[in-house]
């Protein structure tokens, strides 16, 4: 085919991604670094040198750390053995691991409101079985955000590593096994590092949509705040949105900076990639 | 082929843009002909509500339909939050002629000169209101239709003793308690109630904060949204905490025992305006609709069927009629009343304390 023809395919994705997402996203982030007409970074000073925003973001941060390593802990074994089942059962159990894609993040919150609250399941379960005494204060805590963000978003690291652990080879472990690795030295040099990718992928995915959640937090989370319900506040409520843009920047360097890192483990554990 | 590809960009970009031009154009067409479709009839097409969306079943039967069939108008209505719609008039991109807002979103609308001014002469429903709707933000701009009080619920099986007075809330309650966070409708009179709470005769906000800060510990959520509340109420997170009389209904639907105090204090007016959104075409209809809402007849049915509670001094209920709403000169005469002017000027200040010292 000819090769003008091809780029003529290209232009209009890339026309809409440039109007209606690339220029906003540039004067979002150029606004940022304009104050009463003058060039400054007293907008970003401001919150870095503020020990609230500090505590908002590291909060943040902590919340989307443990969703990540959570979704990776449950997500991993989930695919693997997926991967490994007949046709059958795999398109099963799949289309069961990405059912919490397809309600909303309001209808998930509020079946979590009703398991964690202080008349829930779990509380009602381990009073009566005489665990404990008092009913446990989940809901409106940290705890209770990470709950409903692992629920969130497991589906997703589930479903990028079933992408690259289907098109593994196993031929490869079966090599090792025959050669005298045990199946643990298998999985360790073999199929951990060819299922890296997909591990990044999902992770980064994780990462990023924990860090941005707002719903959830919203709904779940208690007193402690993260960094989009604080964005919510400047820009709805306050109308400041001036705070709310830096906060907006903050938020995708902070992405690019996680996505840059776990690039570079994905190298060093893979380099071949 | 670089220079091909410029061209064709140039070209999609320029169609492009030309589209989005004549797409304003024709709208522009559009209204305009409406406007002088209007003139001639005095009927123009649309007027366009910008309201919450409880009762909308309510509204669209009692209070939109005989308005529609009377002015020969259809009314399209636009649903939100308060600060979701106010940020839409704020944008300039809306196309609203009339907005219902709590006062303290509203009065932020005046002073950012989102409204127009509105002539009382073709209000003359207002003559009939409680004095405190009259003119909540000023005799320029729109009255309030109706007036909520802001008192405490609780269920009686969670708290210690009865909770009669602002100050029982930090007694009563043991980390079981919702506050409104303060960018809620409500949270500045927290503020206020806090100071009085705190002994000051003046608005004193050092001791205001440092009350609220006490009570921080016994809170288990602060709420944005009443339906936030009622949530956690039916599911026994909450034993109560400051709410609208008007959504107590809700809660003892949840919990039959629950109770609704007006504090001795004074429970607060929550005030609900309606006002003319600036560069409508339809100024005359708006405050036709106004008038409307402010009607005896309207006024009547809102506080009957519970929705909202009359303003409008000719409307009587009956006892039963009057459970659960805000009702009769003598509980309106009792309730504080914010200076939301003065609420605007502080809030972005009372915001930040907040959440440095007590919800953050």
């Amino acid at each position: 085919m000819n090769k003008r023809f091809l780029y003529l395919l290209l232009l209009p994705g890339l026309l809409f991604l440039t109007v209606f997402m690339l220029i906003p996203i540039m004067l979002t982030i150029a606004s940022t670094f304009v104050q009463d007409g003058k060039l400054t970074l007293e907008g970003y000073l401001h919150f870095f040198r503020d020990g609230y925003f500090n505590r908002i973001l590291l909060t943040t941060l902590r919340v989307s750390v443990v969703t990540t390593v959570l979704c990776v802990l449950l997500g991993y074994p989930a695919a693997y053995y997926i991967s490994r089942t007949g046709v059958r059962k795999k398109s099963f159990l799949l289309a069961l691991s990405i059912f919490p894609l397809l309600t909303s993040p309001v209808v998930r919150s509020f079946s979590w409101m009703i398991i964690l609250g202080k008349k829930g399941l779990v509380n009602t379960f381990l009073v009566n079985t005489g665990l404990i005494d008092k009913p446990l204060d989940i809901l409106y805590t940290p705890a209770a955000m990470m709950i409903g963000l692992v629920h969130l978003f497991l589906p997703l690291i589930i479903i990028t590593l079933l992408g690259v652990m289907e098109n593994l080879d196993y031929e490869l472990v079966r090599a090792a096994r025959s050669l005298g690795a045990s199946s643990f030295t298998a999985f360790r040099k073999i199929t951990f590092p060819l299922t890296v990718p997909g591990l990044i992928i999902g992770g980064i995915l994780v990462f990023v949509g924990s860090l941005t959640a707002y719903t959830t937090p919203a709904l779940l989370g208690g007193k402690e705040r993260v960094i989009s319900t604080f964005l919510y506040q400047n820009a709805m409520t306050l109308n400041d949105w001036q705070a709310a843009s830096v906060i907006a920047v903050i938020m995708i360097v902070i992405t690019f900076v996680v996505v840059g890192l776990m690039n570079a483990w994905a190298n060093r554990l893979n380099p071949k990639g | 082929m670089r220079k091909w590809m410029k061209m064709g960009l140039a070209v999609t970009l320029t169609s492009l843009l030309a589209a989005c031009g004549t797409a304003g154009n024709n709208n522009g067409a559009t209204n305009n002909g409406a406007a002088s479709e209007g003139a001639e009839t005095s009927a123009p097409a649309e007027l366009v509500i910008s309201t919450w969306g409880f009762s909308e079943d309510f509204f669209k039967e009692a209070v939109y339909a005989p308005f529609e069939k009377e002015h020969n108008v259809k009314i399209v209505v636009e649903i939100g939050y308060n600060a979701e719609r106010l940020n839409k008039i704020r944008q300039g991109s809306s196309d609203v002629d009339v907005i219902y807002l709590s006062d303290y979103y509203a009065q932020q609308g005046i002073d950012e000169k989102l409204f127009d001014t509105v002539d009382r002469a073709n209000i003359p429903n207002i003559g009939k209101l409680y004095d405190i709707a009259k003119a909540p933000l000023g005799e320029e701009y729109g009255p309030a239709y109706t007036v909520g009080r802001l008192g405490i619920a609780y269920n009686p099986a969670l708290v210690k003793g009865e909770v009669n007075s602002w100050a029982d809330m930090w007694t009563a309650f043991d980390n079981n308690l919702t506050l409104p966070a303060i960018t809620a409708t409500a949270g500045p009179m927290i503020v206020d109630a806090a100071s009085v709470v705190a002994g000051s005769t003046e608005f004193n906000e050092d001791q205001s904060f440092a009350k609220q800060k006490e009570l921080d510990a016994s809170v288990v959520k602060y709420y944005s949204q009443t339906s936030e509340y009622v949530n956690m109420f039916g599911q026994e997170e909450i034993a109560g905490g400051p709410i609208m009389e008007m959504y107590f209904k809700d809660l003892q639907a949840a919990v039959p025992d629950a109770k609704f105090v007006a504090p001795t204090e004074g429970a607060y007016a929550v005030m609900n305006t309606i006002n003319v959104v600036k560069g409508s075409n339809n100024k005359k209809l708006a405050e036709e609709f106004i008038n409307w809402q402010l009607s005896k007849e309207v006024q009547e049915k809102s506080a009957k069927a519970k929705v909202d509670s009359p303003v409008n001094t000719e409307v009587v209920l009956t006892e039963d009629e009057a459970k659960g709403v805000t009702y009769g000169a003598d509980v309106i005469g009792k309730l504080r009343k914010l200076d939301m002017s003065f609420v605007n000027q502080h809030i972005s200040e009372w915001t930040d304390r907040w959440n440095r010292e007590i919800g953050g």
